[in-house]
């Protein structure tokens, strides 16, 4: 009897004990599961209910018909079949379209010309490359404003061209020319973040390579446009793309420059979006182009990705 | 030494012409801005680009800091608050996520990775409104609070991708010391880890901190004109908007607006600039 007892006993310590190192194994990896999804739990939740969470609540409001204070009703596709018929979204369209093409054209090409000029590594060019950066620091809201304080009719401009006997030049108040403005204070501000951008990458240019184009008796401009900046392409390409990105969204500068005027004709997407949200109207068919906004953004942003991961592979191969 | 450097005996001027309309391009604006925060109305008007010695006054400088309306001094103290609490709730979450996903091997941790980094392709400005939907129905709506969450999930995806791209850099074979010593996996970040990604956490303090400061939809939007709180930007906006015709209210309030971003950036200039061409490279 007692060595049956003591058998049994034996067998269920055993067993009690094969139970608890398999358990405590199961323990340790729920653990480790535990604490990782610990570290990530605060960041996922609050950016799902910040960022995820909004852009269903868009895709619901855009295909209603929400004014921002009634009962929202379900209007289907209607907003985004609008979105190509509408003049006013189709002006928009059209200078959302001008600014980002010509606004990108000219900081690549700026920007390019002087980080050539500005790409030894010296004081005066760090001056400078500083120089054409600053204003990339300052909110565009308040550079908008700067600008339409010294480009208005009563500006530093206009009011010296007077002394001169010059008529006001409508810098922000003539359609054409304000678009034009527009563009100009956008170079101004940004070109200098592609500068200090290919400088960068310049750095990185071989300088043998250099050498031997002028040993082998090329000019500096054929040395540049050859060898130095084809070496910097993938660069410029990912560069391209990043100003497109920033631009198609553009709405402080808009705003403070040139109110979206004279007569619509400086009226961004963006601008466009946030002036219906605000005025509490037709806040569905803001939306529905807010979430267009988001997809052509969003396939911008995916053709950065590829190019840069083919940078990526390239530099590595 | 026979072959004389051709690019020095045939200088050719465009590189100085170049870099004196740079000058003159980056330099005037910021010109007229601080010599007319100085002078008279009349003065703005007739002579814009004058530098009269004589003429000068601190007094439309003194109006602008001691203005009881949209003061800009006022905003400087709401934004940097903001700023300070953004930066510190980023890092918190931002730093322990990114430890997680750098050092998990497991498939479900990298599609968290991928899900943040849909993030950076969703234009904030055109999401404000259904963030607003969102922030009323938990209560935030119009709340310090609100503007804060949405600012801080804001700057997460690409912080969380600095981070995780900078602590896949730091060998695992340090965390695996640390654990041995019997440290848990937030102390092992928190006093190990975390102190050697100072590049890392120096460039997304920069990014966060110049885009909130200059943030202006989200402040204009998420917290009504009716809460007393203004950040600089919408101060200016409220204030240009209502004296746009007075220069001698619009430069001194743009001149303040300015000043301690530019003071800060010509202090930091190599951080910040680093710092943003990274981040926009990598964002």
């Amino acid at each position: 009897m007692v060595e049956l007892a003591e058998v049994t006993r034996s067998q269920a310590r055993s067993s009690r004990s094969r139970l608890g190192r398999s358990h405590s194994r199961r323990w340790a990896r729920f653990r480790a599961g535990a604490v990782t999804t610990g570290l990530l739990a605060p960041s996922v939740v609050l950016y799902t209910v910040m960022t995820i969470v909004p852009v269903g609540v868009a895709v619901y409001l855009s295909l209603t018909d929400w004014n921002g204070f009634s009962e929202a009703a379900f209007v289907g596709w209607d907003n985004y079949t609008h979105l190509f018929d509408d003049p006013n979204t189709q002006s928009a369209w059209y200078v959302t379209t001008i600014v980002a093409v010509c606004g990108t054209v000219l900081m690549i090409g700026g920007g390019l010309a002087y980080a050539l000029a500005l790409k030894d590594s010296s004081r005066t060019n760090s001056f400078f490359r500083a120089l054409a950066y600053y204003p990339h620091v300052i909110s565009a809201l308040i550079l908008g404003y700067l600008w339409s304080a010294i480009l208005g009719t009563n500006g530093a401009i206009n009011n010296t061209a007077a002394k001169f006997g010059i008529d006001p030049i409508g810098f922000l108040f003539d359609e054409k020319l304000a678009l034009i403005t527009l563009i100009g204070v956008i170079v101004w501000a940004g070109f200098g973040f592609n500068v200090v951008l290919f400088v960068a990458a310049l750095q990185t240019v071989p300088a043998e390579l250099i050498e031997a184009a002028a040993i082998d008796g090329a000019s500096r401009w054929q040395t540049n446009r050859r060898v130095v900046v084809p070496m910097i392409a993938p660069v410029v390409t990912v560069a391209t793309v990043l100003n497109l990105i920033g631009l198609i969204r553009a709405y402080d500068l808009v705003v403070s420059l040139t109110g979206g005027g004279p007569a619509g004709a400086t009226q961004t997407y963006a601008y466009v979006i946030l002036a219906r949200s605000f005025e509490g109207t037709k806040v569905g068919y803001a939306t529905a182009q807010a979430v267009f906004l988001m997809v052509v953004s969003a396939v911008l942003a995916l053709v950065v990705t590829a190019l840069r991961n083919r940078q990526d592979t390239d530099v590595a191969s | 030494m026979a072959v004389a450097p051709t690019g020095r005996t045939r200088r050719s001027p465009v590189r100085p012409l170049m870099l004196l309309f740079l000058l003159v391009v980056m330099t005037v604006p910021v010109y007229l801005l601080v010599v007319n925060t100085f002078k008279s109305q009349e003065d703005i008007l007739n002579s814009p680009f004058s530098f009269p010695l004589a003429d000068l006054t601190v007094k439309h400088l003194m109006d602008a800091i001691r203005s009881p309306q949209y003061n800009v001094i006022k905003g400087y103290g709401f934004t940097l608050f903001l700023v300070v609490v953004v930066d510190i709730l980023c890092i918190l979450m931002a730093g322990p996520a990114a430890y997680a996903i750098a050092r998990s091997l497991k498939k479900r941790t990298q599609l968290v990775m991928l899900y943040f980094l849909a993030g950076t392709f969703i234009p904030g400005a055109a999401l404000i409104i259904p963030v607003i939907y969102v922030l009323r129905s938990v209560g935030l709506a119009n709340t310090v609070a609100g503007l804060i969450a949405h600012d801080v999930a804001a700057t997460l995806p690409v912080s969380i991708f600095l981070f995780v791209g900078f602590i896949r850099t730091i060998p695992g074979s340090i965390d695996q010391a640390a654990m041995i010593d019997g440290a848990g996996r937030l102390r092992t970040f928190w006093t190990i880890i975390f102190p050697l990604m100072r590049p890392a956490v120096v460039t997304v303090l920069i990014l966060n901190s110049i885009g909130i400061w200059n943030d202006f939809v989200s402040p204009q939007i998420l917290l009504s004109p009716g809460s007393g709180r203004y950040t600089v930007t919408t101060a200016i906006y409220a204030g240009i908007s209502q004296y746009s015709t007075d220069l001698t209210k619009v430069f001194p309030n743009l001149l303040l607006a300015i000043a301690p971003v530019v003071i800060f950036f010509i202090y930091m200039q190599r951080h910040i600039i680093s710092g943003l061409t990274v981040g926009a490279v990598k964002g």
